[in-house]
């Protein structure tokens, strides 16, 4: 699924701008799943359904915050994988 | 003799219930998990994690120990006992207070960059060596709360004969070291972190409210014990 560029504004600006990248997301939304001990078919699976569903809401955005990218992520990887979801919401929450 | 090691037994206990440790050691876990890493260095990771914590309580509850040694002799008096009271009541409260943060998850108090840092090099950690100075570091990062438990109980070991002040060493770092150790072995036991983490959250306010009345008890206790009764026979009340 091909995406026009969309930048990611990172921590409300404190942070440099950068462009959206599905590897990125992948790899974190597959590394929440295998967190959970997840098989790796699934959270490839899973990875790659929930960067298609993001995507697609993507589509008619030139730009949006790091975090409602998350919340967002958060919200697909719930309906494919619950207790995925849950780490990786909260992972940044941990400590 | 017994009444020391009680002392030193709950001291430890509240010190388990501290959550600094638990919280990297699930995060660094999580990483290493999420990063396919193979199950044997998963547990050397844990385990040079636990190491490191170890020789962190080890070292401090010594060092406190000699210090006060060095002081006080084998008697500490009655003012460092009431400091020391006061201390864990200060710190009882402030558990309560602010232990946790009120927001979802299980963050702490800690400032948000020192504990962006923490996540960041529990993230960066890829080898045994790196796990254990991350131990040692989550000792000391909250060592503002674990400082009263360990503060009581150098007090009361350096009224020990020396076997028995090893034995009081051994005694509390193993205590202390208990929930570690039982989440280090459901993560052996290829436990899901979810469940663990979801665990630790729901019970977070219990965890608090057990962490600082386990404080005020041990503070009170004390009190009377070394402050209170000693004062009355000073006094030849009784």
């Amino acid at each position: 699924m091909a995406l026009h560029a969309v930048d990611i504004i990172k921590q409300e600006g404190r942070r440099e701008t950068e462009q959206f990248q599905r590897d990125k997301l992948h790899a974190s939304v597959r590394a929440a799943c295998l967190s959970v001990r997840s098989p790796e078919g699934e959270a490839e699976m899973t990875a790659r359904n929930v960067c298609d569903a993001v995507i697609e809401w993507l589509e008619e955005k030139r730009e949006v915050t790091s975090s409602d990218l998350r919340r967002k992520a958060t919200e697909f990887l719930t309906t494919f994988h619950p207790e995925a979801a849950y780490f990786y919401k909260h992972h940044r929450l941990i400590i | 003799m017994i009444s020391s090691l009680a002392i030193i037994a709950l001291a430890a206990l509240i010190h388990a219930s501290f959550q600094l440790s638990i919280s990297m050691l699930t995060l660094l876990s999580g990483h290493a998990i999420g990063a396919k890493t193979a199950h044997a260095k998963l547990l050397r990771l844990t385990t040079g994690f636990l190491l490191g914590v170890v020789v962190m309580t080890l070292l401090v509850l010594c060092f406190l120990a000699f210090l006060f040694q060095h002081f006080f002799g084998t008697s500490a008096p009655s003012l460092a006992w009431a400091i020391g009271c006061g201390l864990v009541f200060g710190l009882g409260v402030a558990v309560w207070v602010f232990y946790y943060r009120h927001e979802q998850g299980t963050s702490l108090w800690l400032p948000r960059n020192v504990a962006r840092y923490l996540s960041d090099r529990t993230r960066a950690t890829k080898d045994s060596a790196e796990a254990f100075s991350l131990g040692l570091s989550s000792v000391v990062a909250e060592l503002i709360f674990i400082i009263a438990p360990m503060v009581i109980s150098a007090l009361v070991l350096i009224h020990m004969t020396p076997y028995w002040q090893l034995a009081g060493i051994a005694l509390y770092t193993v205590i202390s070291l208990l929930s570690l150790v039982v989440v280090h072995g459901l993560i052996g036991s290829g436990h899901k972190l979810s469940r663990i983490q979801l665990w630790r959250e729901d019970n977070k306010r219990f965890l608090q409210f057990a962490a600082g009345g386990g404080l005020l008890v041990l503070g009170f206790y004390v009190y009377v014990d070394q402050v209170l009764s000693a004062t009355a026979f000073a006094s030849g009340g009784f």
